[in-house]
């Protein structure tokens, strides 16, 4: 098998090619670890609500702690991503 | 399958004679069994995952049975198809490096793709991955596989403390360990089967309502409008459906040599 791919691809082409398929699979991979973040925030902290809830016989706990997970886990993912975002920015500035 | 199907097929249910629609539903995904050993039920999904397997196995193994250094028939087909997953699937997200993991992501693209494409050919007419008892078996596999390549390569430790980027606070890792346990452990391969289950059974559905509906509507009234426009639905349902299986199988298999990229190489 070769290594060169198929048809007359120019090196610039493939390069371009090679970029796209990995901004595909860097946009996938960011789409479902947010979803994973905000479904794991409400559920992680839903569930410490729902225990303390339960022990001290207040039910309003559980959405409680479902809401201040979905806090936690929107605030998380603007500090990972959003930086990533912005170093990855930072780093196209100094290429050019 | 039960129900919808046999009814329209024996004849005489359409609209305005005082037959209701025969809507379908989980009942169409529920299938008798082709025989029984004790309480096994060997169905229709088990038959149809069997023969994806034999086709991947059969395709590639004709393919390359004998390679020539100048690839002609079975072997151009097969090594375009392997081209197509390193290049847009493994190589994005694992570089040159992952190459060793070529084989395993080609076997499962295929095997996902022939499952879902089942749903497309007539006489078959069911994708597999429908029934999520098919899906989760794959996606053990690749849950492990990540977990045991990253304690290999980083380290139990390291693998953790690799969830969680540098530079956050101490009292914010506290914060933050419920939910990335969570993650990583439960909702990460959560989603990885239920999209593609999703996906599957909802594309199914559609199809069988629009092809049921189309045969429903058709009478010699204004019905006949409907069921013209429910077949255009049905043919275009079908189109997407085609896109759909593959875009599935791409999904699936990317995700994965994501998931495997992150347990080799900690994320930065």
């Amino acid at each position: 098998m070769t290594d060169h791919g198929t048809g007359a691809d120019t090196p610039a082409a493939r390069a371009q090619k090679q970029a796209a398929a990995q901004g595909r699979a860097a946009g996938l991979e960011t789409g479902w670890t947010v979803f994973s973040y905000l479904l794991a925030g409400m559920a992680a902290y839903g569930g410490i609500g729902w225990l303390i809830g339960r022990a001290v016989h207040v039910p309003l706990l559980f959405p409680l702690g479902m809401l201040l997970g979905l806090g936690i886990s929107i605030g998380y993912i603007i500090h990972r991503f959003g930086r990533q975002q912005a170093v990855e920015r930072a780093q196209d500035h100094g290429r050019r | 399958m039960t129900g919808d199907v046999g009814v329209l097929a024996g004849g005489g249910c359409h609209i305005f004679n005082g037959c209701g629609f025969p809507a379908p539903g989980l009942q169409d995904f529920n299938w008798k069994p082709f025989f029984t050993i004790g309480s096994f039920g060997f169905t229709k999904p088990m038959l149809l995952a069997i023969l994806s397997a034999l086709v991947v196995i059969v395709f590639f193994w004709v393919a390359f049975r004998k390679p020539k250094l100048v690839p002609r028939g079975v072997q151009n087909l097969g090594e375009m198809a392997i081209l197509a997953v390193r290049d847009q699937i493994l190589r994005p997200s694992l570089g040159r490096r992952g190459d060793s993991y070529l084989p395993f992501l080609v076997s499962l693209f295929f095997f996902i793709y022939i499952m879902n494409l089942m749903e497309l050919i007539p006489v078959f007419q069911f994708p597999v991955t429908s029934r999520i008892g098919f899906v989760w078996p794959m996606v053990f596999i690749v849950y492990f596989l990540y977990l045991y390549l990253g304690f290999k390569h980083q380290g139990i430790f390291g693998y953790f403390k690799s969830m969680i980027p540098p530079g956050v606070p101490w009292p914010i890792y506290i914060i933050l360990v419920p939910v990335e346990l969570l993650r990583f452990f439960v909702f990460q391969p959560f989603t990885l089967g239920v999209r593609l289950f999703g996906n599957m059974f909802a594309g199914h559905l559609l199809l069988t309502i629009f092809t049921i509906a189309s045969w429903y509507l058709l009478t010699l009234s204004i019905g006949l409008l409907y069921a013209v426009g429910s077949f255009a639905l049905a043919i275009f349902v079908f189109v997407l459906e085609t896109l759909v299986t593959l875009l599935q199988a791409f999904i699936f298999t990317t995700l994965t040599a994501t998931y495997i990229a992150s347990s080799v190489e900690p994320a930065h």
